[in-house]
């Protein structure tokens, strides 16, 4: 039995609607199969009003235990950090976050807007958002470099755009079943478990990668997005291509380039004109090589790669 | 004279965002309505000068819930400013993504955030409370759980597209990113078919598709109803049995004008996109129907305004054409509910005032013989509105989950039409331009304008259906039209106002594309309701 409170800041409610398409377990079976008792959440909750607001006080004087607290969505701050552009419940949505992070064992920042901002702190970030403990790549967040939660660790970071379904529930499972101990993090909070390999680990476009043929443009079944389409797979940690999506696929699969939405940076290069699907490149070597990979080793590598290239590389090799 | 009670209601809860409400009450009903969306993330103003491309990766994180629908308005919106042609399948690739999230809404919406209110203690001595309880009880409820748990399935197939939902961009200028297999089709026909005889077919409607496609009048409803008690006791028969029983057809019925932009573009006749030509190229059409003159209209862009006299934006008190607007927002937004009170601003049609956007404003367009003699018709709910003396939130209900059977065939339809050694993009080339695309999201009409110069975006704005439906009083001091389905409303005990929150929630606002809510702190407030 864990006390679970869920609420929503600069959000699109993206991570709730990607929460909900969980299978194992499903948002029902954590509440029926693993005792995780919703205390609220805004899109399911039952109270409303003064109801909501009797919560959020329970929880933060300690009448009742909030075992973990999972914000999804930015901190908005302005105007000049009064956070008055995003009221709930009668204050600014800021000063729940301060008091509930304070009384929370586990405080879990779900999608880019609360791990580092995401979408709405893209210059010229109108809403002076911030992430719960990052800004961008930037230490801090809202909450402070120094934050813990009660449990000893800082905001647990669950980024995406939104974060997939699994990571949200496994991490709540591990806390509800005792195994919060065993959540390693990396420098940016990110759960080691899902966040130490790449977006390409699995991808089905890695042999094209390999050979560097590339996908030159979109409605190809070929090709590695990497080359032209401004793919940031190699560069991105995430599971996207072990732990599926909506249990069938992912964006490089289906052939959309990775955005790298599990990366602080995301949007990268700030959505600037000629950045979109486009990878950025000087004397036709990507700007951003596949991480640890060097510009010389890069070239003697695709060098080989293409001169090694089977013909069956250049065909179409998922069929229709 | 009777006292009025003033009541504020924050956060009302379960309407995707949240949403404030005042509302005054007098002898037990409401009286007048303020609805308040207090979160701004300004993505007009992060859209100004980047990427002509930036609002295929920025509009669908305008809203997680209808990402596929913003999406599509950013992509056609592009497309009739860069003067592309896009493939017949990729206008079906591009169909059958929206399907799939609309789908997914349908049972999410009704089970996750509107029937919970069934087992409010309020309808205790209803006869089919019990029976309420047991279906619609949160999480528990045999029903719920059915419901949010098949929500999750139709997003397969955007997946299979687009490699995720939410939040793909597979949809671009020229067509679509993906090129789909044999096998992605026919494990998207099978996700289809399980949708159907898992959760449609048994337990939303105790019939086959077929049986309840025949039902074209309110007549044959009541018809449909009393056949068998698979129907009467479906998901479907006992909402409508309870709701008639606990009053939802008395109150909530709003402006009486509605707007749909119309949607899913014909795969062999919008290959080169304009803005003029959207309207004859539709598979269902727009319009707008006046239920006082019961008359029915097209609809275009070039009508829509946006007034910010309420609204905590700065930009002078005129109605405003959206590629006119500006996006100020004011420094200080102290709600003044005789001034600006919400970050939403009030639309309307320069002819026609307010109107009402959803699934409900859709089904009222389809009974129209407007339009081109191929396009799509619906007389059903059009004849349940005349029949039933008007709309109500009954009503709104019924519309929205009546719309989910077309849909299906809809995206049957898409998968039989695709040709898989046919292209799905055609690459365009990029220029300077304005743009207009728009669609139904589930919730209702949404669209986006785009200019684009010298390679980057200058203005980009997006009209969303919550802020047609939520927006505050306008230039003229016309209440939006969920404040208008407000009054009227009967409240038994204003210290749980349920009925609030059944009308709010019966338009399945989404403030989170507006905006969000909060308590203005202003006036008398009654503390404590729930709303089970």
């Amino acid at each position: 039995m864990a006390n679970l409170l869920w609420l929503q800041g600069g959000a699109c409610s993206g991570n709730t609607m990607s929460f909900l398409n969980a299978e194992e377990p499903s948002a029902c079976d954590l509440v029926t199969d693993f005792g995780i008792n919703v205390l609220w959440h805004p899109s399911l909750g039952v109270e409303l009003g003064d109801n909501v607001k009797k919560i959020l006080l329970d929880c933060i004087s300690g009448k009742i235990a909030l075992d973990i607290f999972v914000f999804e969505g930015t901190v908005v701050t302005a105007p000049n950090g009064t956070g008055e552009w995003n009221r709930f419940a009668g204050r600014a949505m800021q000063d729940w976050v301060r008091e509930l992070s304070k009384a929370a064992t586990y405080v879990v920042a779900v999608g880019d807007c609360a791990t580092w901002g995401g979408i709405p702190a893209t210059a010229p970030n109108p809403s002076e958002s911030r992430g719960m403990q990052f800004l961008k790549r930037e230490k801090g967040g809202f909450l402070g470099d120094g934050f813990k939660s009660k449990s000893g660790l800082p905001v647990v970071n669950i980024p995406g755009c939104p974060a997939h379904p699994d990571w949200i529930t496994q991490i709540v499972v591990a806390i509800a079943t005792g195994r919060g101990a065993d959540i390693a993090v990396d420098e940016f909070h990110r759960p080691k478990t899902f966040f130490q390999s790449f977006t390409q680990t699995g991808c089905t476009r890695n042999m094209h990668f390999a050979y560097k043929v590339s996908a030159t443009e979109f409605g190809q079944r070929k090709g590695c997005l990497f080359y032209d389409l401004g793919c940031r797979g190699p560069m991105t940690h995430s599971p996207c291509n072990r732990i599926l999506w909506n249990r069938q696929s992912s964006k490089t699969r289906a052939g959309m380039p990775c955005l790298g939405c599990t990366e602080p940076e995301f949007p990268f290069f700030d959505l600037a004109p000629g950045t979109v699907f486009k990878t950025q490149t000087v004397m036709g070597v990507p700007k951003d090589l596949p991480l640890g990979v060097d510009k010389k080793g890069y070239i003697a590598l695709t060098g080989a790669a293409k001169n090694a290239a089977p013909a069956w590389a250049e065909q179409d090799l998922f069929v229709v | 004279m009777s006292a009025v009670q003033t009541l504020d209601i924050s956060p009302v809860g379960r309407v995707e965002g949240d949403l404030d409400v005042r509302v005054d009450i007098t002898d037990g009903v409401v009286t007048n309505a303020w609805t308040s969306a207090e979160l701004f993330r300004g993505f007009e103003i992060i859209l100004r000068d980047k990427d002509p491309q930036a609002g295929l990766v920025v509009t669908p994180r305008a809203c997680g819930i209808c990402g596929a629908s913003h999406l599509t308005c950013a992509a056609w919106a592009l497309d009739t400013a860069w003067a592309t042609e896009v493939p017949r399948n990729a206008i079906l690739a591009r169909n059958l993504g929206q399907i799939a999230e609309s789908l997914q809404s349908q049972p999410r919406y009704f089970y996750g955030l509107y029937a919970i209110d069934m087992t409010n203690k309020k309808y205790r001595n209803s006869k089919f409370y019990e029976e309420a309880c047991k279906r619609f009880a949160p999480f528990t409820g045999t029903s719920y759980e059915l419901g949010v748990t098949i929500s999750g399935k139709p997003v397969e197939i955007y997946a299979l597209l687009g490699g995720q939902w939410p939040h793909s961009s597979y949809m671009v200028p020229g067509g679509v990113m993906c090129a789909p297999t044999l096998t992605d089709i026919t494990r998207s026909r099978s996700i289809l078919e399980y949708f159907k005889t898992t959760w449609l077919e048994p337990a939303w409607l105790g019939c086959s598709l077929e049986r309840y496609e025949q039902i074209k009048t309110y007549d044959d409803f009541m018809a449909w109803l009393d056949e068998s008690p698979a129907h009467a006791n479906s998901d479907l028969g006992f909402y409508w049995r309870m709701g008639l029983d606990i009053g939802l057809d008395k109150y909530g019925g709003g402006v009486g004008k509605y707007i749909s932009w119309g949607y899913l573009p014909h795969e062999d006749k919008y290959q080169k996109p304009t803005i003029d030509g959207r309207n004859a190229a539709l598979i269902m059409k727009g319009g707008v129907y006046d239920g006082k003159t019961d008359t029915h209209v097209l609809m275009d862009q070039k009508y829509a305004r946006e007034n910010v006299m309420h609204a905590w934006y700065d930009e002078g008190d005129n109605d405003t054409h959206p590629f006119d607007r500006t996006t100020r927002a004011v420094s200080k937004n102290t709600p003044d509910f005789n001034g600006k009170y919400s970050w939403s601003t009030a639309v309307s049609h320069v002819d026609s005032g307010r109107l009402e956007a959803g699934p409900f404003a859709r089904q009222m367009v389809a009974g129209g013989q407007h339009g081109e003699a191929w396009q799509h018709y619906d007389g059903l709910i059009l004849d349940m509105y005349k029949k039933m003396g008007g709309p109500s939130l009954h009503l709104r209900q019924i519309a929205r989950m009546h719309e989910t059977i077309k849909l299906y065939r809809q995206a049957e339809r898409c998968l039989a039409e695709f040709r898989l050694n046919d292209p799905w993009y055609i690459k365009p080339k990029e220029r300077d331009g304005r743009g207009w695309g728009a669609t139904e999201a589930i919730r209702g009409a949404l669209c986006h304008w785009i200019e684009v110069k010298d390679g980057k975006i200058k203005n980009y704005q997006i009209i969303a259906p919550t802020t047609w439906n939520v927006g505050p009083r306008d230039g003229q001091n016309i209440r939006g039209p969920i404040e208008e389905a407000l009054v009227g409303t009967p409240i038994a005990d204003p210290t749980d106002p349920v009925e609030v929150g059944h009308v709010a929630r019966s338009f399945d606002s989404c403030l989170v594309c507006t905006v969000h809510a909060h308590d203005g702190k202003t006036g008398k407030e009654l503390a404590r309701f729930r709303t089970a």
